[in-house]
């Protein structure tokens, strides 16, 4: 299994960097600095972190009145509070505003792992995707969210960036990828099939594609950290050049990643979509293994789901 | 400019609006004509605004937290040169740059775009963080509904204004007492008002919010409390000027009839002559 590193220390260091070139850069937060990490830019630039308590949809609220200001306002809580009780401040204060303010969604997803059903976000992405305007970026590796982090600061937008809890240190094995809004990655080559994955589950894609490949299968693996505005035409090529597409998301599949792929490929070319994911259910306690084996989001369950799309038996 | 003359500018805010949103074949009377002389103040004399240059980094900023009064503030933005005034026949014109709840999009000197209530406290908290920040002069006013003072997010502003001491920020309510429902004491009790703000780390004061004299007084004390943001609560009448309207919920939102239309014209144009 993949190394995961606490994602919190990636986004506190990032932020002192950009706070350090831009003294526009503003962090808000909702009494969870401590799942954030962002005391190192409090100590840094305290008159530039503003914390509003246990009061998500004032953060939002605060955080559009700054970048109505003209400031950058980083506004962190967690995913599935800062999409669901704050979902209208977002809708309304900063989408329908058309403000730039950067939502940060940590510990995003079954990284929650023991908090449970009431803290793992399962429709973060579906509804931020479904606001106008909205940038919506899922990393899949530490040093990618940092890029994420520092690419949102530029962006002329709202941006909603998924923070997980862990994340693995290195999706790209080494090699140097540096994040673009928009961009598509291949992670693996193959044309056997191909498994499309968005966030921390794009580690577990590659893993399964290692797997896979034992096997004598190829598939390609397409990390998809940005879902809006998205790379459809690596998609569409998946579909295309493979003709079978699993997706592996740690979120609820309706509204989600398996959604969007299936949306772009019912326009651009039909193809059996299986899609990997939450299905009408909340999350559970338990940590993240047990997560992703109850969910059928391990290397094993990918592996499998493969096959079966291909008629091999397992 | 003198207080007869803020008078003035409010009754004729009052008339425009009244006609406008008869033009528009209906829209939110009671609480559009309740704040005709709060915008007098805040655009004639209060706020330091550039209509020529509505971007101008210097200005102060006013957020309409009760988005659907959007008719009122067009017609004060109009009176104050922002754009002509025969452009406010274009209220709820599809795609004109006047719908019936403001948004900062489609005109310039709407600061924040709003409808849903009990957002615009949080955006001013943020612009007044921003400038106190930069240690700038600009001044935040938000004008609430006292309807709109149920909601939760007002009160976590509130908390959040007072933390870090906006003295560079004035919230108006204006206090007229109905909401869609019914009579505020009926449908949801939020009195004592002035003392909740208070206890909310406030200075609170209560005027009358007719009287262009009383809410320009009661400004002035605002921009002199240092340390704390100050709450204007202004007493108001809804459907202010037209009898029928008067202290009606049901006048909330409506449309009128074409001799309903001419009798609180003339009662309008009477008040403006009396």
């Amino acid at each position: 299994m993949a190394e995961y590193e606490q994602v919190k220390t990636c986004y506190g260091q990032i932020l002192v960097e950009l706070g350090e070139r831009n003294p526009d850069i503003f962090v808000i937060e909702a009494d969870l600095m401590k799942a954030s990490g962002s005391a190192p830019f409090l100590e840094r630039f305290a008159d530039r972190h503003i914390n509003v308590g246990v009061a998500e949809q004032n953060l939002v609220g605060v955080a559009a009145g700054l970048a109505a200001a003209g400031r950058i306002p980083f506004a962190c809580t967690m995913a599935n509070f800062i999409s669901q009780r704050s979902c209208d401040q977002v809708a309304m204060s900063v989408s329908y505003n058309k403000l730039p303010v950067k939502l940060i969604g940590c510990y995003a997803g079954i990284t929650q792992e023991k908090n449970g059903g009431t803290h793992i976000s399962i429709m973060d992405l579906a509804v931020m995707r479904c606001l106008p305007y909205m940038t919506v970026i899922a990393p899949g590796d530490c040093r990618e969210f940092s890029q994420a982090v520092a690419a949102a600061a530029d962006i002329d937008g709202p941006v909603y960036i998924r923070m997980p809890k862990l994340l693995p240190k290195d999706i790209f094995c080494g090699a140097s990828e540096q994040f673009f809004p928009g961009k598509a990655y291949q992670l693996a080559a193959g044309d056997d099939a191909a498994i499309i994955s968005t966030g921390l589950a794009s580690g577990l894609a590659r893993e399964a594609a290692e797997l896979l490949a034992d096997d004598g299968i190829h598939v390609r693996v397409l990390h998809l950290p940005t879902l809006k505005p998205v790379d459809e035409d690596a998609v569409a090529a998946c579909a295309r050049e493979t003709g079978r597409i699993i997706t592996v998301e740690d979120h609820g599949v309706y509204g989600g990643l398996g959604s969007l792929v299936s949306e772009i490929t019912a326009a651009r070319c039909p193809v059996p979509v299986s899609m990997l994911g939450m299905r009408d259910t909340f999350g559970l306690t338990a940590d993240l293994d047990f997560q992703l084996d109850y969910f059928g989001l391990t290397p094993g369950h990918i592996r499998s789901t493969v096959k079966q799309l291909m008629n091999i038996a397992s | 400019m003198t207080y007869d003359a803020l008078a003035s500018i409010a009754r004729d805010i009052r008339i425009t609006t009244f006609r406008s949103i008869a033009h528009a074949g209906g829209g939110h009377f009671g609480g559009s004509l309740s704040i005709a002389e709060i915008l007098a103040v805040l655009y004639f004399s209060e706020m330091t605004v550039y209509p020529e240059q509505p971007d101008d980094p210097r200005r102060d900023r006013f957020i309409l937290s009760k988005g659907h009064a959007g008719p009122a503030l067009y017609t004060a933005l109009a009176l104050r040169g922002y754009f002509p005034v025969e452009q406010l026949k274009l209220i709820d014109v599809p795609l004109s740059p006047y719908p019936k709840h403001v948004d900062r999009l489609k005109l310039k000197g709407i600061e924040a775009s709003t409808g849903p209530l009990g957002q615009g406290l949080s955006i001013g908290c943020g612009m007044a963080i921003s400038f106190k920040q930069q240690r700038l002069e600009n001044r935040v006013y938000v004008l609430m509904g006292d309807g709109e003072c149920d909601s939760g997010q007002g009160w976590e502003a509130a908390m959040a204004c007072a933390k870090y001491k906006l003295d560079n920020l004035t919230l108006i309510i204006d206090r007229n007492k109905c909401q869609i429902d019914g009579f505020c004491d009926d449908i949801m009790p939020i009195e004592p008002l002035g003392s909740k703000y208070e206890a909310f780390g406030w200075y609170a004061l209560q005027t009358d919010g007719h009287d262009v004299q009383a809410i320009s007084e009661a400004c002035s004390e605002a921009r002199r409390t240092i340390g704390k943001p100050t709450v204007i609560i202004a007493d108001t009448v809804k459907g202010r000027g037209v009898s029928f309207m008067e202290g009606q919920a049901i006048w909330h939102s409506g449309q009128v009839s074409e001799s309903q239309l001419a009798e609180g014209l003339a009662q309008l144009e009477e008040m403006s002559h009396g």
